[in-house]
């Protein structure tokens, strides 16, 4: 088996998800993602429906996108043990180690603080990419064009400040 | 916990939008299409927004061409609907704003760093838990935040401001994105951890 699918391979096979998904065939609703994960949040630190409104409103989507959720992460496991055969633990991304610096703490630290902005960020935009970008794209959504725009704008010029610039190729 | 995750299962299996098993096979499916493609690497998703890499924003034009264009037949042949977000517009800017910055930290969306753990991916478990500590601080500062979320312009789709010509501006808007897609570079940043034995 190859160890990898090129881009248009998954493309198809993505959008075949998402018909299956959208369709009533399925589950006749689009797919999202971090409804999901400020959903297992307030599982994991308690805060139930009836004394926080947040919980109350997302508990719906919430309790499908964490269960989608569950689902998605034995599909990678499954995949990387048995297909791409890529599973091994590690610490720090390669491209991390070229363009910013070798240290856990560090790579550590922005991790968590990036996890924090990404979920965060995306339940005050109201949805992240695969909600916004995918799930709102197909549909010609306003809501996603827009966040599109500004979240891979904001990326592209974060990434300029915040990593070094390219160096030799050699020093990988 | 334990009775909050008995309590998540069931209010899936009651809310109609298809059976527990559905859900996690489609989960299952999704997780499994992320990780053979590869698009959970930090290489893929920061190495876009550095110019190193072109796999994403080619596998989602492509996604989004094809799934916009399916979409639309399903919806006029009665076998979906739309669900489409609204704009609330201080909150989508802001919060794509941040989502933007953590994105090309993290090198993941909330969706990929699931699977990226599921690979053994340490950063990424360390994501996951940021994560999870953001979405309990907006759930506990909520009422405050909702405040300053709006206007709220609706749930617009693009097409609506053309309304008798909407299945022609679903074709231009796909086939857009397909041709751009095809005609991006191939860009591919080779991590070399990937081709060591395993």
């Amino acid at each position: 088996m190859p160890r990898q699918i090129p881009w248009w391979v998954g493309g198809i096979a993505m959008s075949l998800l998402f018909y299956f998904s959208f369709s009533t065939f399925g589950a006749n609703r689009p797919i999202g993602a971090s409804t999901g994960m400020a959903y297992l949040a307030t599982v994991l630190f308690g805060l139930d429906a009836d004394s926080y409104a947040y919980t109350a409103e997302i508990e719906q989507s919430g309790a499908w996108e964490g269960v989608m959720l569950i689902g998605l992460f034995f599909g990678g496991l499954f995949m990387s043990i048995f297909v791409t055969k890529s599973f091994h633990l590690s610490l720090i991304p390669t491209l991390w180690k070229e363009r910013k610096n070798r240290s856990v703490k560090s790579r550590m630290l922005w991790s968590f603080i990036a996890g924090f902005l990404l979920v965060f960020g995306a339940r005050l935009a109201g949805g992240c990419n695969a909600g916004h970008i995918l799930s709102g794209g197909s549909q010609l959504a306003l809501s996603g064009v827009i966040f599109a725009v500004f979240a891979l704008g904001t990326g592209v010029i974060t990434g300029r400040f915040f990593y070094k610039k390219k160096v030799c190729k050699n020093d990988r | 916990m334990t009775d909050r995750i008995v309590h998540m299962f069931d209010i899936v299996a009651r809310q109609g939008h298809g059976s527990v098993w559905t859900v996690l096979f489609t989960g299952f499916v999704f997780g499994a299409v992320i990780l053979y493609s590869r698009l959970d690497k930090f290489e893929k998703m920061a190495g876009f927004m550095l110019f190193e890499d072109t796999l994403v924003p080619r596998m989602a034009m492509t996604t989004v061409a094809l799934s916009s264009l399916g979409f639309y037949i399903l919806v006029q042949t009665g076998y979906a609907s739309y669900s489409v977000k609204p704009v609330l517009l201080a909150g989508l800017i802001t919060g794509a704003i941040l989502f933007g910055i953590g994105l090309v930290i993290l090198g993941k969306c909330p969706s990929a760093f699931f699977v990226s753990v599921s690979e053994g991916r340490i950063d990424a478990l360390v994501g996951v838990l940021g994560g999870m500590v953001g979405g309990a601080v907006f759930t506990l500062f909520y009422p405050q935040i909702k405040n300053f979320m709006g206007p709220d312009l609706g749930k617009v789709q693009i097409f609506h401001y053309f309304e008798d010509h909407a299945l022609l501006v679903v074709v231009i808007f796909s086939t857009i994105l397909l041709i751009t897609a095809y005609l991006l570079p191939t860009i591919e940043y080779k991590d070399p951890a990937d081709f060591k034995k395993n």
